[in-house]
């Protein structure tokens, strides 16, 4: 997948880590941010297009929950 | 007392549920750009198994960075600490690597200007909160 326009915004980005953020003080510098983004963009993706490799395979025309639940263990472990 | 504990607890969660909203979103639009390109249907369970799936690995990425750099003894996050996140996969922290050496030329191109994002086409239909801070 060559970039795309879409992906997660910034800001969204910067909620989502400082939600989860055990210490208050901690921050995220611009660069790390962007590259965050696209780090979760890259998950989704790969999530998306291992599931439709299973549908694929399975010779279906839906990726469904059976699919992607196939795919997650190791989609997991690569990430 | 307990009540205001309450609402906060509540104001916390709806606070989570419309962050989760953002991210179903972005999910949506990278899941139709995906069945598009390889001619493929994703149903909506699976499009919020994946949104649901991000929003959790956010918990983890969080987590992870923020003991990367205070590892280094830092208080902020950096790419470095990025980069790490990317450890377990060698194309993956190829691929994180390039891009991080992209934004820095970037970034040393145009000091002045902030390069816009790229994400004019795909917006949240909502904001998920106030503030938008961006560190």
């Amino acid at each position: 997948m060559e970039r795309a326009g879409t992906g997660f915004r910034k800001e969204l980005v910067s909620k989502l880590l400082h939600l989860h953020f055990r210490d208050e003080k901690t921050k995220v510098g611009g660069d790390a941010l962007q590259l965050m983004a696209e780090l979760l963009r890259i998950f989704v993706v790969e999530a998306a297009v291992r599931g439709v490799r299973q549908a694929q395979a399975e010779d279906v025309t839906l990726v469904d929950i059976d699919q992607l639940e196939k795919v997650l263990p190791q989609l997991l472990l690569d990430f | 007392m307990q009540e205001t504990e309450e609402t906060e607890e509540q104001e916390r969660l709806s606070y989570q549920q419309r962050l989760k909203a953002a991210v179903h979103y972005t999910v949506g639009c990278l899941c139709q750009e995906v069945a598009e390109d390889k001619e493929m249907q994703f149903s909506k369970q699976t499009i919020a198994a994946i949104s649901e799936m991000t929003f959790r690995q956010c918990e983890n990425f969080a987590r992870d960075v923020e003991m990367f750099a205070r590892h280094a003894k830092r208080n902020t996050v950096n790419t470095e600490d990025v980069k790490l996140l990317a450890r377990r996969s060698n194309s993956l922290l190829k691929y994180i690597t390039e891009k991080s050496e992209e934004l820095n030329q970037e970034r040393k191109a145009k000091k002045k200007k902030q390069p816009k994002d790229g994400n004019q086409s795909c917006r949240e239909p909502a904001e998920a909160g106030g503030g938008d801070s961006e560190s």
